[in-house]
């Protein structure tokens, strides 16, 4: 777009005084942030890089230099940094893997269950968007209740419908995921819901009118139009989920504390473990880094998107 | 945006044939919604039962001696106090959203606005950080917190976060859609830049000021693992972290429990209940315009 100067600045006249302080204006608006910016984003980067190569002993107050110690030991089969970090990205990635095609589905359709309208559609639509209102760990204690191994609901339902004995699904491998990723869903598939929701709205209705004249089947219709006139916001919905999906940490921290046998741990939850449990600074910095670096690829494409936004030069 | 109502009705055939094909439609709706407000109706009826029945066999869908007994001892317990939790978030939600909406419109206002050397620079270079995921950064914040001083402190919890760069990045799409014609009117007659921003822009800015707030202070509330660990004593505390104190006491009451997440969740219920038709359409309209 094309910036029209401030008639001052404009006119002939270029006395030095009014023209210094137009000119230092804009950078006096930009200092406060400028400056929390530099304290809380750009220098903790660097600080992280320094201190992921030195060894972070709070207590001795020593931190010698240790060159790539930390991060060569991520990469070394047999360190318990080596099979933690990996064993616990891979559930973080098998989370995403097999939360984000439900969040993604199920939010379409319950989108298209409330796109036309019908008798309380507001009301479903409350109901179905507010668990997201709650927070992590709101969510996490109700969950890891209603999958109780004993008493809780699901295991009395079950009971009650079949007569099956309980299941204890929080200290069982694998079983233990139902509840992480059934209760994330639960939490958040209105968030997505609401996205299509505002999306089917601007899918134009004279598509749908041509193809019934044609002789379109309903299905047929979902396919041909709904489907890729929805395309833009499903590639939002699945990298903004994608992304959501990697930085699990709450919910498998409050419903199984990352068990059993840290077959639910989540690579955040392993991280912090090394930091703040075992006061390995400088590895978790470490592993921080070597994260950080799967979230950018993920990122980038959310970045990207975004950019395509950005209006001017 | 989101009232799809009169479009679409328009095109279906009058009410009278319509009710019935749209009534397996809506029974699964009612299937789904029993589904959903489950979870929510279980954490609340157990929160009422005496702590034998809670894990009483059969299961009591609906309880038999309801108390509020478990309520007065969440409240009064002496080891964590509710209230004092859900005031912590408040004021530590309320600072962060007053200074970051300030803070964002102050540095999307020349962003916007104005012509600069370094103007697109600083723009591009602020932006990229979007790019950095929390995880890089979490480390050296907690040692930086450890060295000012400011662990267990309401400063850890607001300070950090207003570097973030989000709500610049909105504010100035926003405000560079507000015609130039205002600005220069307001310059010939003599307003300066300060006032142009507070008595021009701001005020034609209040609906992308509020989705901003709103942001803003449930990203706040919401917040839990920085929280958890640069806050660890009992007082200071934020409402999300408090309650999994509970949750590591209580862990086998499940009455208080339940109590304790359902007092947890009455602020963010009462909010949604007054704000929700605007938190929606701001949820379904921002980050995402075709």
């Amino acid at each position: 777009m094309t910036v029209t100067q401030a008639p001052p600045q404009t006119t002939t006249a270029p006395a030095p005084l009014p023209r210094r302080r137009t000119n230092l204006e804009p950078y006096l608006y930009l200092l406060p942030h400028a400056v929390l910016f530099f304290v809380f984003t750009v220098y903790p980067i660097g600080y992280g890089v320094y201190i992921s190569l030195h060894r972070w002993d709070l207590l001795s107050g020593r931190q010698p230099f240790v060159g790539g110690e930390f991060f060569r030991n991520i990469f070394t089969p047999g360190t318990p940094q080596f099979d933690f970090f990996w064993k616990t990205l891979w559930n973080t990635g098998f989370f995403t893997l097999v939360s984000v095609p439900l969040l993604v589905a199920a939010a379409l359709g319950l989108a298209l269950l409330l796109h036309r309208p019908i008798f309380g559609r507001a009301f479903f639509r409350a109901v179905f968007f507010m668990p997201g209102i709650l927070t992590v760990s709101v969510m996490g204690i109700l969950w890891r209740w209603l999958f109780d191994n004993q008493i809780g609901l699901v295991n009395a339902a079950r009971e009650a419908l079949t007569g099956a004995p309980p299941i204890p699904w929080l200290s069982t491998e694998g079983l233990a995921w139902v509840p992480i990723v059934v209760g994330t869903v639960w939490w958040t598939v209105g968030f997505n819901m609401t996205l299509y929701l505002a999306a089917l709205g601007n899918v134009p209705q004279s598509l749908y009118e041509a193809a019934s004249l044609d002789g379109a089947t309903p299905w047929q219709q979902f396919r041909h139009i709904t489907v890729p006139m929805l395309a833009p916001v499903t590639l939002f919905v699945v990298v903004t989920t994608a992304l959501a999906s990697f930085q699990l940490f709450g919910q498998s921290l409050i419903i199984t504390n990352g068990g059993p046998n840290r077959s639910t741990q989540s690579v955040i939850q392993y991280i912090t473990e090394e930091a703040f449990t075992n006061t390995q600074y400088s590895s978790a910095a470490a592993m921080g880094f070597v994260f950080g670096l799967f979230m950018l690829v993920l990122t980038a494409a959310q970045f990207r998107m975004m950019a395509r936004d950005v209006k001017g030069d | 945006m989101t009232d799809l109502a009169p479009t679409s009705s328009a095109r279906t055939a009058p009410p009278r044939r319509r009710m019935p094909r749209d009534l397996p439609r809506f029974i699964v709706l009612c299937l789904l919604s029993v589904l959903f407000l489950a979870p929510v109706y279980w954490m609340i009826s157990t929160s009422l039962k005496t702590e034998a029945d809670t894990i009483a066999t059969p299961v009591q869908w609906i309880p038999h001696n309801i108390t509020l007994d478990n309520y007065r001892e969440v409240l009064t317990s002496p080891d964590g106090n509710i209230l004092r939790w859900t005031w912590n978030s408040l004021f530590v939600a309320a600072a962060f959203t007053v200074l970051h909406v300030a803070l964002c419109a102050l540095t999307a206002y020349p962003l916007a606005r104005m012509r600069f050397p370094g103007r697109n620079a600083w723009f591009w270079f602020i932006l990229s950080s979007l790019m950095i995921p929390g995880i890089v950064t979490l480390i050296p914040t907690y040692i930086m917190m450890l060295n000012f001083n400011w662990i267990n402190s309401y400063h850890a919890l607001i300070w950090p976060g207003l570097s973030g760069v989000f709500g610049v990045f909105l504010l100035r799409q926003f405000f560079m859609g507000i015609p130039r014609e205002l600005e220069e009117a307001a310059r010939l007659d003599g307003a300066n830049s300060l006032q142009i921003l507070t008595r021009i822009i701001l005020p034609l800015s209040i609906p992308s000021l509020v989705t901003l707030a709103v942001f803003a202070f449930m990203g706040s509330w919401n917040n839990f693992l920085w929280p958890l660990y640069t806050v660890t004593d009992v007082d200071k505390m934020t409402l999300p972290v408090g309650i999994t104190t509970f949750s590591q006491r209580y862990v086998t009451e499940y009455g208080k429990l339940m109590a304790s997440t359902t007092l947890a969740a009455v602020p963010a219920l009462i909010a949604y209940l007054v704000a929700q038709r605007f938190l929606e359409a701001g949820l379904s309209t921002t980050g995402l315009k075709e």
